[in-house]
């Protein structure tokens, strides 16, 4: 039959064909012999494609499952080998996965919600028959499954978020008071310093004052009855040493609140043998040039409050009692521990000072009340009572007060009730001097 | 007493000595087997055609006939079959035994060496199938059904070419491994 090319195709029917041996093929035209061609039968087969081919959706993502029938041929299905070619319908490059001796293949890897193309082709393998690759069968479009959400993978990704939220949780509580007091501060208050002046009184702190700690100040006998001396030391304008009681001043100026006509008379005969008492010390003092009294025992590092101001008007108000004992001395040792005592002395002297006699007194301002330091070496602290609250300056050497800034510190004010073993305390630290 | 003794004694001794006699052989059945003789047969075949001196048949061999028509090779039955194809190996073996000496080469004594040990392999393996084991008579070489070769390469393809026919067809319709194959 004619073909293209000038090409001539000879189909030769053979009725008994003899395998495994030699064939010789011979081509005579018009008697002259013009093709000799040998060969084995076995070794050039050349199949029909594939029939049947069959594509279907496996259980899982990506994947397809290929069948076909291949050409009915006896003895040869052993050797068959078949070639499956796969692509999406729009691309062009294929994949090519072989089989051996099999009617079915499954693809894997595959685009999820893609067409494909396969297509399935046959030869034999070669060992006992051999031959040429058969056409292309026709080609099977499919379509892949759309992806979807491997729950393996969501409770895989569940578990792991939740396992570091308990961790996040664990170390969040474990450093929980680090972390409140970062993000929520604590405001101090001073309630607890007060016991009962908000909750009870109501911030009325002349109410707290009167009905909790006034009442042992008052009582001037219950503190010489312990024959402690007071730890208040009262300078004068002109007195280089504290020389007043303060306690007995501060008695006096409530007493002169309270009844102040029949102190008066007493206040003058006080006056005098107070005005003797303070010259009496002025001679001791140049005579030995020592800090006042029990203060002789200061040390450099030791500090003097001042009570600024109308001290000589309370100078009128000394008892006879007092006289006879030590003069009362608030001594302010540089010590810190000291310090705080004296600090609850101070506030207890500011409470006790209840009507605020003290009160014209609540500046720094010095200009009028030039005070020199008694003695070179020792450490000073202004203080300013306005009757309300008690401002300390700056601890500061002598050296240092002229140039020293003044200003008002706050203050730790302790209970009342602190007051006694804080005396105690004073008393023995004049004992150790 | 002693009788029991003994015979335990004397089977685990066979046990032993013997143990091809007392369990029974394993019918080799995978298409693979003859298909790695053959692949060896063409590699000896394809050596032997660069062989230029020294590989030649000293005389002429009668070797089987491997012509296979599928039509009457269904018409013969097991018997015949198995008879055919133990004649072939039979002659082969004679011929190589002959073509073994005559040749010169290292490597080409080697593929024949390799070759004759697959022929013996194959008997093998048709015993494990069942066949029933013949020799074919001394004057098999004036019957039909053989041919006459006198060059090596000829009697290395005759060797192929029996093995992809007809010992190929016998072991694949073998009756042993039916049951076996679906």
């Amino acid at each position: 039959m004619p073909v293209e090319g000038a090409k001539l195709l000879f189909i030769c029917h053979l009725n008994r064909p003899q395998m495994f041996v030699e064939m010789d093929i011979k081509v005579h035209r018009e008697g002259r012999l013009i093709h000799n061609r040998s060969l084995f039968i076995e070794l050039v087969f050349l199949l029909d494609p594939p029939t049947n081919v069959t594509v279907s959706h496996t259980g899982q993502q990506g994947q397809l499952n290929v069948t076909w029938v291949p050409p009915p041929l006896k003895y040869r299905d052993d050797s068959m080998m078949f070639e499956v070619i796969y692509a999406p319908a729009d691309s062009h490059l294929g994949q090519v996965e072989v089989a051996r001796a099999s009617s079915l293949m499954i693809l894997r890897d595959l685009q999820y919600s893609t067409k494909y193309k396969v297509q399935v082709r046959v030869k034999l393998d070669g060992i006992v028959f051999n031959g040429y690759w058969s056409a292309w069968s026709e080609p099977v479009f499919i379509e892949t499954l759309p992806a979807e959400i491997d729950p393996l993978i969501v409770s895989l990704t569940v578990i792991i978020s939740f396992i570091l939220l308990v961790l996040v949780l664990v170390s969040l509580l474990s450093h929980y008071r680090f972390l409140l007091k970062k993000v929520w501060p604590i405001i101090p208050t001073p309630d607890g310093k007060f016991k009962g002046l908000f909750t009870v009184y109501g911030g009325d702190f002349q109410e707290w004052l009167g009905n909790t700690s006034g009442g042992l100040w008052l009582t001037p006998a219950f503190i010489y009855s312990e024959e402690c001396p007071s730890p208040l030391e009262v300078l004068s304008e002109l007195s280089i040493c504290p020389s007043l009681p303060p306690k007995a001043s501060e008695v006096s100026t409530t007493t002169t609140n309270k009844d102040k006509d029949t102190k008066t008379g007493l206040g003058e005969s006080e006056t005098t043998s107070q005005e003797h008492w303070l010259l009496d010390r002025l001679r001791a003092f140049q005579q030995d040039p020592q800090p006042c009294s029990q203060s002789s025992m200061l040390e450099s590092q030791d500090t003097y409050v001042t009570l600024s101001g109308k001290r000589q008007s309370e100078d009128d108000h000394v008892e006879d009692t007092l006289e006879e004992t030590l003069p009362l001395e608030v001594l302010f040792a540089s010590r810190k521990t000291a310090m705080c005592e004296s600090h609850s002395d101070l506030g207890s002297v500011q409470q006790s000072s209840g009507s605020g006699q003290l009160s014209s007194q609540s500046s720094f301002e010095y200009t009028n009340n030039v005070w020199t330091p008694s003695a070179p070496g020792y450490t000073y602290m202004a203080v300013a009572d306005s009757g309300v609250s008690m401002d300390y300056s700056p601890m500061s050497r002598v050296d240092d007060i002229p140039k020293g800034v003044i200003y008002a510190n706050d203050y730790k004010n302790e209970i009342p009730a602190h007051r006694r073993p804080l005396l105690l305390r004073q008393y023995r630290i004049h004992d150790d001097r | 007493m002693e009788f029991p003794r003994l015979f335990a004694l004397l089977l685990i001794v066979l046990e032993w000595t013997c143990p091809g006699l007392l369990s029974p052989v394993r019918p080799i059945c995978d298409p693979r087997v003859l298909k790695h003789f053959i692949q060896e047969a063409q590699d000896a075949e394809v050596a032997m055609r660069s062989c230029r001196e020294g590989c030649g048949l000293s005389q002429t061999v009668s070797v089987p006939q491997t012509t296979v028509n599928y039509d009457d090779w269904e018409k013969k039955d097991g018997l015949e079959k198995a008879q055919e194809v133990q004649t072939g190996l039979w002659l082969l073996q004679q011929a190589l035994d002959l073509l073994g000496p005559s040749v010169t080469n290292t490597a080409l004594n080697n593929h024949i060496d390799n070759t004759v040990r697959n022929l013996v392999s194959i008997n093998a393996v048709l015993h494990s199938l069942n066949f029933q084991e013949y020799t074919p008579p001394t004057n098999v070489t004036s019957l039909d059904g053989t041919w006459r070769v006198s060059s090596a390469t000829e009697l290395l393809q005759v060797h192929v070419n029996f093995l992809r026919g007809k010992v190929g067809l016998l072991l694949s319709g073998a009756p042993a491994c039916q049951h076996n194959v679906s």
